[in-house]
């Protein structure tokens, strides 16, 4: 078991530098003019919002909420969508569309104005499970040692917030994040570290970790 | 005289079958479809404007009143010397097709129309395509945009001017950071605009039965101007939330509900040869309220119109006219999850008329004033938006008036006077009809769609028995029906 553990920490430590590698040259926040990003406030309060809420803070929990998540992070996701490689369901069926016309700058400027967004804090979650906030801290800061799954705080950080190398997480809506790792562990969604940490994750540790995350709004 | 007002009657109860049917088709003609061509200009897949077609959620109403903009693909664009663009116009011509195919079966036939005692042949029938048209919708131009759909109907056996909605919109930002979003829409069919499916345009039941018998009554606002109206809407949408639209229609009617004018021949100003022509410009308006909450959306709303009508067929088309002044409240709650959907909506109509062409002169009614009122309530649950099932009840309520539902006794068929057929007139001047409405559906893809209703009437026409005065009771007039929506 130790073993498994190891090796699972191991793939997770390679495929963190490969992800910072990728990461690295989005690592200073984009330069963005006025002219931009003035264009992107209007994006996403004319368009943008209609899913992912005002300033970012979605109230579906079938979108994700964008306010003060890594800009890194989004420009890479709005790339994979253009490029129709990132091939959740969710993401062929709204996020191809709507991200097959934007530029690069563009990318650049929405991410930079969802960054800047104050994220989810203190609000109270509707509908949330006390049980599995509570099993889903432990997952969350421990990882699940008899499926050799590592703890998710080795890398999103503490308290969810993300940091240069990975995404933030904290606040967002659980079904969001439970459709996310049900797509790493099918592989629907490729993405070489997730794809590697929730291979042995089961339902029931999904459901708790995201509910955890959601508690953090 | 008598002789005259007798003739005048016999036109206006078959002007008014004649208006039922033409609304009952336009009901039937009024799908807002899945348009395949919105997922070609946009790139997205239906449920993103759809739980499952027609029903939009809050993404396609935001789509819809913002000008059906969204652009996944190339333009055309052309500038002049000074840079600014004169065309950005989509490189692909956003078209759809739709195919509907419908088999009806009703509970009992209905008497022949030419031969005393016999029966209509077979309970129904079989029509393939029961609707098939043909569809452009999506951008024009920046901040211009359309639906339009020309139809051909199977018992009709023409193509026809359907849905059109041609509409200008722009989203500004207020300084506090919300959205407001106006347009005006240039249509056809009061309530098309409306971006939510309580209001009878896109209203449940969605695609009634075409072989079924029309109910004596119904607010006008009922589709009962459908396509023969034509006017501008204006509206506005603050924050994705409160919504608000004035209108004004005028008639616009064409084919054989306006047979032109008689001198100049097929074209021209209409005259006393059109029936039930608008006066003037008439008022249509509604305000909705939409709150979101997790992965529910709550809509309370109201709508309504005045039409004032020249009843037309043979009287000069001056002097007083029949008011209809229409109130309406509605309500949608809509729960989307990742596996489950599920909608409880509703509406409620009243309409009171004040009958000044026809009351006072007997001419086709026996009271001055009348009032029908209609509610509609469904619930709609799907599973992976695959496997569907619909529970309904909708009712009509009205002032009794003998002469404008019963005439002078039970319908006479139009190819055998001799003839009392009933089956669409109320013997007692009742329009009260209740019904009960059950569906079950498959759709296997997303432009794919089964549906299997069964209508019950527990009262037609003001009675659950003998409601013609020629035997025919309600429940006989039950339908079966299977349809299959096609959209490519």
């Amino acid at each position: 078991m130790k073993t498994t553990k190891l090796t699972v920490l191991a793939i997770a430590a390679s495929a963190a530098l490969f992800s910072m590698s990728a990461a690295r040259a989005q690592d200073a926040a984009p330069e963005v003019s006025p002219a931009d990003a003035a264009w992107a406030e209007n994006m996403a309060v004319t368009k943008c919002q209609w899913c992912h809420g005002p300033q970012g803070h979605s109230i579906s929990p079938i979108y994700p909420a964008l306010a003060g998540q890594k800009a890194w992070y989004i420009v890479e996701q709005l790339q994979l969508f253009k490029a129709q490689t990132r091939a959740d369901p969710y993401a062929r069926g709204y996020m191809w569309g709507m991200a097959a016309q934007l530029t690069d700058t563009q990318m650049n400027a929405l991410a930079a104005y969802f960054s800047k967004q104050t994220p989810f804090g203190g609000q109270k979650v509707p509908f949330q499970n006390a049980a599995d906030v509570s099993h889903g801290k432990s997952v969350y800061t421990e990882g699940v040692a008899a499926n050799g799954v590592a703890p998710c705080s080795a890398c999103h950080q503490d308290d969810a917030s993300g940091n240069d190398q990975f995404p933030r997480l904290a606040g967002q809506h659980a079904s969001y994040l439970q459709k996310q790792l049900r797509a790493f562990h099918s592989g629907s969604r490729e993405q070489v570290v997730m794809n590697g940490i929730v291979a042995t994750l089961q339902e029931p540790e999904m459901e708790a970790v995201a509910a955890y995350l959601e508690s953090l709004h | 005289m008598e002789q005259s007002n007798r003739s005048l009657l016999n036109s206006w109860v078959q002007r008014f079958g004649a208006l039922a049917l033409v609304a009952f088709a336009v009901v039937c003609a009024s799908p807002a479809q899945a348009l395949p061509l919105f997922a070609r200009q946009t790139g997205m897949a239906c449920l993103t404007c759809h739980t499952v077609y027609p029903e939009l959620t809050h993404f396609g109403r935001m789509f819809k009143l913002n000008g059906y903009q969204l652009d996944n693909g190339k333009d055309i664009q052309v500038t002049n010397d000074e840079g600014k663009q004169l065309v950005a116009l989509p490189a692909v011509p956003n078209l759809a097709l739709f195919v509907m195919v419908g088999d009806v079966q009703l509970a009992k036939p209905i008497p022949d129309s030419n031969v005393a005692g016999a029966h209509s042949f077979g309970n129904g029938g079989l029509e393939l395509p029961q609707q098939l048209s043909l569809l452009y919708g999506g951008k024009i131009a920046p901040h211009f945009g359309a639906f339009a759909q020309v139809t051909y109907d199977f018992a009709a056996d023409t193509f026809n001017i359907d849905n059109t909605d041609f509409r200008f919109a722009n989203t500004v930002v207020l300084a506090n950071k919300t959205p407001f979003a106006y347009g005006v829409s240039i249509n056809n069919n009061p309530t098309i605009e409306d971006p939510w499916n309580t209001t009878p345009a896109f209203g449940f039941p969605y695609v009634p039965p075409e072989i079924s018998v029309p109910s004596v009554a119904g607010p006008i606002i009922n589709a009962g101007t459908a396509y023969e109206v034509a006017g501008p809407v204006g509206y506005i949408l603050w924050n994705e939330q409160f919504y608000a639209a004035l209108g004004f229609y005028h008639h616009a009617q064409n084919g054989s509900n306006s047979p032109g004018n008689p001198i100049l021949g097929e074209g021209g100003p209409v005259d006393s040869s059109s029936s039930n022509v608008i006066d003037g410009w008439n008022p249509y308006w509604r305000v909705a309220y939409e709150y979101d909450f997790d992965s529910f959306t709550f809509m309370v709303g109201g709508y309504g119109a005045d039409f004032k009508i020249f009843p037309g067929g043979g009287n000069a088309l001056t002097g007083a006219t029949n008011e209809y002044k229409d109130v309406a409240g509605d309500f949608q709650v809509q729960f989307i999850g990742e596996n489950n959907s599920a909608t409880l909506k509703g509406t409620y109509v009243r309409e009171n008329q004040t009958l000044n062409a026809t009351g006072p002169a007997g001419l086709g009614t026996t009271n001055a004033t009348d009032w029908v009122s209609y509610l509609s309530t469904d619930f709609t649950y799907w599973y992976k938006r695959k496997y569907g099932l619909t529970a309904g009840y909708v009712s009509t309520h009205g002032s009794t008036d003998k002469l404008l539902y019963d005439a002078s006794g039970p319908f006479t068929s139009p190819n055998n006077p001799a003839l009392a057929v009933g089956v669409v007139n109320s013997a007692n001047g009742d329009p009260t009809t209740n019904a009960w409405i059950g569906e079950l559906m498959y759709a296997p893809w997303l432009n794919v769609k089964v549906v299997l209703q069964y209508t019950h009437y527990t009262m037609f026409n003001g009675a659950s028995s003998n409601y013609d005065g020629v035997g025919r009771n309600a429940s006989d007039n039950d339908t079966t029906y299977l349809l299959m929506w096609f959209a490519l």
